[in-house]
């Protein structure tokens, strides 16, 4: 799996770049070659961000992964990791899927609908490789805020199998990023809630 | 989505706002957040998609349904059904100046206040300012006499009683033109058993009518006749006299009626209702008599209000001369017939 | 990203972004004067570098706007010392009058122009080549093709406009600019700034011909240099099948999709990284050694243009070419590349299959065209989203066709359904009051639709105050609604005129908007967005007024609202009262309002809050015809 190709999709300020970031810094500790494609630009008003991150031994890729060749998928929203699939996911595709919809504008004023989530799940399922579909927004609010989620995800990422991370290596990213220790260690439970979804998950 | 046939805010857009024959009786306005009246015209503030709608059911200017009262002459003819027919007017000669002719309405109104048969009026109010008259609330004769005097305009008053409906007011009483009784009146029909509308509107006084201007017209006519406001009185004298009369602090001013005509709103030229035949009791003009009105009493709502403002003395009646009640027939028998004229020229 | 001015990261590799490798770049070759004004994909380099700022002995600044930036810049160049500007291409067109004539006078300190394109307009009101300038202007440039060419070239780029003593143009794209990549920096140097005029030197561009010679001459220079440069270079086979050219990031999508297809011995791909002049030896000895050629790179076919017209020149040289790219067909004309595009136009030409077509399908027919789009909208709290109404307000009432001449910002989303579609024109910086001026002269001719004009506070300085000067002078009827929310918003916050703080942090005394139309004799006022029917009546008094009138929209961003405590209230619906979608109501607060703290229960078929995304302003209890729609003071 070189170079491992991993896609991070969701909603506008729900934290997609910082979670790129973190494991784009966590992969060069550990001497790979990374590159992050990141696509934003209007997207803290609403709209969908997409973050393609390439891991490699051998060179640094292009920043965009090529057609039906991302081996992983962290989706922090449902809607939006369902439209990429049928450009980027392929059989063999592993996804991580948050549950919770942020409803786009146009949905809540009634001039589209948004699929029901139970179809969206299924979906992901039958497109994919394998689906891990995670009730992570439930579980970053008890944590201490929405913002929680792409930790939860994170942690969850780094259990899967042919992932050349671990939790301890982001752990040693996020001591860089959060100097008071509550936060610290809040974001460290969040890293360990979603390994432990992984471990524990039931299909 | 601008289908003719669509029965919701639709309708009433393509058949009467854009139509251009809107009579700004208010009746749309205050029950959704999608048309508001504002400086006398009603203006479509968004669209709305919701059908059934009350608008399209409501509006005076939607073709008149096989339910609608008058539809034909009715059992009183020409004038409408009534238990009484008298000349009026206040037996206060303050009163009387300053209202329009005999002071009928203002008295009424203002008795209605004093003794609980209403808890609040809807009137329409003088205008301030640039801005064209409108709907307001009076709760006692102050308040009332400061709204006394014919516009001869539309003024969307019945936002106004929308909104204290909204409110949960209940016990209102409404003076407004004939096509604003007819409003009130498809309201009462449009509602389920226990009608919010026949609850909250205790009161009905119409005023007779033949046709009303339209206020933003009237507004630049002033001004290009270099007539300053506010205005205090408006009138228009019985024939053979053929003027329009303004009167302001600066004195009186006469215009021919032939340059008034044009500034009457096209939606008049369909009214078939010159006497308010959907009101309790109606009031206008008495021709030959400035001080006294002649007045309709329909309901026995209406009766027992006269018959208590005649006993408090506020209000003196007599018998109205035989030929005057032929005229007014013969007036608004020609309403009718142009009202049909012009129905039937536009289908 | 402070780590990356740290000595202790020198020759260690540390993942950075395309434009904190440019910002790296020029601090590595020493430059001491940066400014710019933000835009999207730009702003991150003036941003990385005001942090390195607070470490090392450099001026870092945000310009009211781009030519202002140019101008200073050039400053510290003609003063003898090394200086930058940065700016994404509609920046460009701003400078390109001084750009021009800089080109003709010449500079002393290396001096850089980067610009930052945006393909395929994904953050811009258009998808413009600024490299065209480089023929314009007459002035060399660079594309890097990845974070770390972007290092290098950033760095080498004073030396070569040192070289020629010309300014030089270094063109980066969104998708290289926001990339990270891992990079391996080099030294700092020591920052030696003595900048001194010389007076016997000075810069001006008389007499233009010889000016103009000159240019073309350093021109010249350049070229002969780029002959060896190790930004170009050649990978594939001695005589391939196809010759690949390329510049810039569509260099990336070419080499990864030689290496899918398997064509490496078939195809050859030559990187440009200097693109003007043509390195022309180089060129023609690798035209030589291909017949059918093939151009990618990002925007407009500059590159292809120019190996073409060069070609047309050597003629029987190296004979008869078929040449693809965006003039053919085979590679789109507008929108951005990407590795599919790259992969079909190859596919093609050398017959190969690439595409998972059974998974393709087999998801399309579970997806459908189920999903929605998803629509762009001002955040929760936007000020925005209530000036608007407002608007919409005044002007149904006034009920005269009038509508709304829009600039450059959040606001500009006015155009669509969150603004409620009230903005009809959205062009340059400063445009919607130029244009107003205009629309208030056309009464003589029986013009008496009102119109209103939208301003940002920074875009009202950056190209803003022109127009209400103008508006002044010639007596328009424009009714100018400054929005001011404290804030740059739209690009990341960055501090202007108005804000009070410099990009270093120096306190300073606002620019206060008001002052600014007294002193023009204009008239003003001030009303609050979050008090919609007030602010509608008074826009509403004011547009039956004439003359330039300024009416003064304050209430900060709700994102600052947000950092600086948050909002006061936290929300409910009575759902007895709410009347959903009944005749009364029609989803007024969902339908219309649109704010996306404010949801639909469709089972229940009532309003519903949405606690993670509202933030609490409050506003929407206003609209409610029911008042079902309550405020909570938080405690």
């Amino acid at each position: 799996m070189d170079p491992m190709n991993l896609i991070i999709a969701g909603v506008g300020g729900q934290g997609n770049v910082l979670a790129s970031q973190i494991i784009g810094r966590a992969a060069v500790k550990k001497g790979f070659m990374i590159t992050i494609g990141e696509t934003f630009g209007l997207s803290q008003r609403g709209g969908a961000v997409m973050s393609h991150i390439r891991i490699s031994k051998e060179k640094k890729y292009g920043p965009l992964i090529p057609p039906n060749r991302a081996h992983f998928i962290i989706g922090l929203e449902p809607l939006e990791t369902l439209r990429i699939i049928e450009a980027f996911g392929n059989e063999k595709t592993i996804v991580i899927a948050n549950s919770r919809p942020i409803h786009p504008l146009n949905v809540i004023a009634g001039d589209a609908e948004y699929p029901d989530p139970h179809w969206i799940k299924d979906a992901l399922g039958s497109a994919c490789g394998r689906l891990f579909w995670l009730n992570a927004t439930d579980l970053a609010l008890d944590l201490g805020g929405p913002i929680m989620l792409n930790m939860i995800l994170l942690g969850a990422f780094c259990a899967l199998p042919g992932v050349p991370l671990e939790i301890p290596d982001v752990e040693e990213i996020l001591k860089t990023i959060f100097s008071e220790p509550d936060k610290l260690s809040a974001n460290f439970e969040a890293l360990k809630i979603g390994r432990d979804l992984i471990l524990d998950y039931k299909f | 989505m601008e289908l003719q046939h669509q029965e919701g805010q639709a309708k009433v857009i393509a058949h009467v706002i854009d139509a251009g024959i809107c009579v700004r009786c208010g009746a749309c306005v205050g029950i959704c957040p999608y048309f508001d009246c504002f400086n006398g015209k009603i203006v479509v503030m968004e669209r709305c998609y919701a059908e059934p709608s009350r608008c399209a059911q409501i509006c005076p200017r939607i073709a008149y349904e096989p339910t609608s009262p008058i539809k034909n002459d009715g059992a009183g003819g020409e004038i409408g059904e009534y238990l009484k027919v008298v000349m009026a007017r206040s037996s206060d000669p303050g009163i009387r100046n300053a209202s329009q002719y005999g002071g009928t309405v203002s008295t009424l109104c203002a008795h209605a206040l004093e003794k609980g048969f209403i808890e609040s009026a809807i009137l329409t109010d003088r205008g301030e300012g640039s801005r064209a008259p409108g709907g307001c609330v009076a709760k006692d004769q102050t308040e009332v006499l400061s709204c006394a005097g014919s516009r001869y305009a539309a003024s969307g008053s019945l936002s106004e009683m929308n909104r204290a409906v909204g409110a949960g007011q209940k016990n209102l009483g409404v003076i407004g033109l004939p096509c604003q009784m007819e409003a009130i009146a498809r309201m009462e029909r449009a509602e389920p058993k226990e009608s919010l509308m026949a609850e909250s509107v205790v009161l009905k006084i119409g005023l007779f009518c033949t046709w009303a201007l339209d206020s933003e017209q009237l507004a630049a006519f002033l001004k290009e006749k270099g007539v300053v406001g506010p205005v205090r009185k408006f009138d228009i004298p019985p024939p053979p006299a053929d003027e329009f009369s303004v009167e302001t602090d600066k004195g009186r001013e006469v215009f021919p009626l032939s340059e008034v005509r044009p500034l009457i709103q096209k939606g008049c030229a369909f009214c078939q209702d010159m006497t308010a035949e959907l009101a309790d009791i109606a009031v206008g003009t008495v021709e030959g008599r400035e001080d006294w009105n002649t007045v309709l009493v329909r309901t026995d709502a209406g009766l027992s209000l006269m018959e208590s403002a005649i006993a408090d003395g506020s209000l003196e009646i007599d018998e109205l001369p035989m030929d005057h009640l032929n005229h007014l027939k013969a007036a608004a028998k020609g309403k009718r017939q142009r009202g049909k004229q012009a129905g039937a020229r536009s289908s | 990203m402070m780590e990356m001015i740290r000595e202790e990261w020198e020759g260690k590799e540390i993942l950075l972004q395309g434009n904190e490798a440019i910002a790296r770049g020029a601090l590595e070759a020493g430059a001491i004067f940066y400014a710019g004004y933000p835009g999207n994909p730009s702003s991150e380099i003036i941003e990385t570098l005001a942090e390195a700022s607070r470490e090392l002995p450099i001026y870092v600044e945000w310009s009211t706007n781009e030519k202002v930036a140019l101008e200073a810049a050039a400053a510290a160049s003609f003063a003898g010392c090394r200086a930058m500007a940065s700016m994404k291409q509609n920046g460009v067109n701003v400078v390109s009058d001084f750009l021009t004539n800089l080109a003709l006078s010449g500079t002393k300190g290396g001096l850089v122009l980067v610009t930052c394109d945006d393909p395929g307009g994904i953050s811009s009101t258009n998808e413009e080549d600024a490299r065209l300038f480089a023929h314009l202007a007459g002035i060399p440039l660079l594309e890097p093709a990845t974070p770390q060419e972007a290092l290098h070239m950033t760095r080498w780029a004073f030396e070569l406009s040192e070289k020629i003593q010309n300014i030089v143009l270094l063109r980066s794209v969104s998708r290289l600019s926001h990339t990270r990549s891992n990079l391996r920096m080099d030294k700092l140097p020591d920052f030696k700034a003595a900048p001194y005029f010389d007076p016997k030197v000075p810069f001006h561009a008389f007499p233009v011909v010889e000016k103009d010679l000159a240019r073309r001459e350093k021109l010249k220079i350049a070229g002969a240099l780029f002959e060896n440069s190790p930004f170009n270079f050649y990978n594939g086979p001695v005589s391939p099948e196809l010759l690949i050219i390329c510049s810039g990031c569509a260099w990336n999508y070419a080499d990864e999709a030689v290496e899918i297809l398997g064509l490496q011995n078939r195809t050859g791909i030559l990187k440009l990284g200097t693109t003007w002049p043509l390195p022309n030896e180089l060129v023609k000895k690798h035209l030589k050694t291909c017949d059918r050629v093939l151009f990618v790179e990002e925007i407009e076919p500059f590159l292809e243009n120019n190996v073409k017209a060069f070609a047309a020149d050597l003629g029987k040289a190296i004979g008869l070419k078929e040449f693809m790219g965006k003039a053919s067909g085979h590679v789109p004309l507008c929108g951005e590349l990407s590795p599919d595009i790259l992969l079909g136009v190859l596919g093609k030409l050398f017959d190969k299959q690439w595409q998972n077509t059974a998974f393709i399908e087999k998801t399309a027919a579970i997806v459908g065209d189920r999903l929605p789009p998803r629509e762009f909208g001002f955040c929760p709290g936007c000020p925005h989203r209530g000036s608007y109404y407002a608007i919409k307000t005044a002007l149904a009432w006034d009920n005269r066709n009038g509508f709304v001449s829009g600039d450059i910002g959040c606001y500009s989303l006015g155009l669509f359904p969150t603004g409620f579609n009230q903005v009809k024109s959205v062009h340059a910086m400063g445009s919607g009051l130029g244009i107003s001026c205009g629309y208030g002269k056309l009464e003589k001719f029986g013009f008496d639709q009102p119109v209103i004009t939208v301003i940002g506070d920074s875009t009202l300085f950056h190209a803003g105050l022109p127009g209400l000067i103008n508006a002044r002078f010639n007596n328009a009827d424009i009714l100018l609604l400054i929005l001011d929310n404290s804030a740059t918003a739209m690009t990341g916050f960055q501090p202007h005129p108005g804000t009070g703080t410099t990009l270093m942090g120096d306190k300073t005394d606002p620019v206060d908007p008001e002052a600014l139309c007294r002193a023009l004799g204009v008239s003003v006022e001030v009303a609050d967005p979050y008090d919609m029917k007030e602010a509608a009546r008074t826009i509403y008094r004011l547009m039956q007024q004439a003359g330039p009138r300024v009416l003064i929209m304050r209430r900060k961003c709700a994102l600052i609202q947000g950092r600086e405590g948050g909002l006061p209230y936290i929300m409910h619906i009575n759902r007895d009262l709410c009347l959903g979608e009944s005749c009364g109501c029609g989803r007024y607060c969902t339908r219309i309002f649109r704010c996306p703290g404010l949801i639909w229960d469709k089972t229940a078929g009532k309003a519903q809050i949405d606690e993670v995304i509202c933030v609490g302003c409050g506003i929407c209890a206003d609209i409610c015809p029911q008042g079902a729609i309550l405020r909570e003071e938080k405690a």
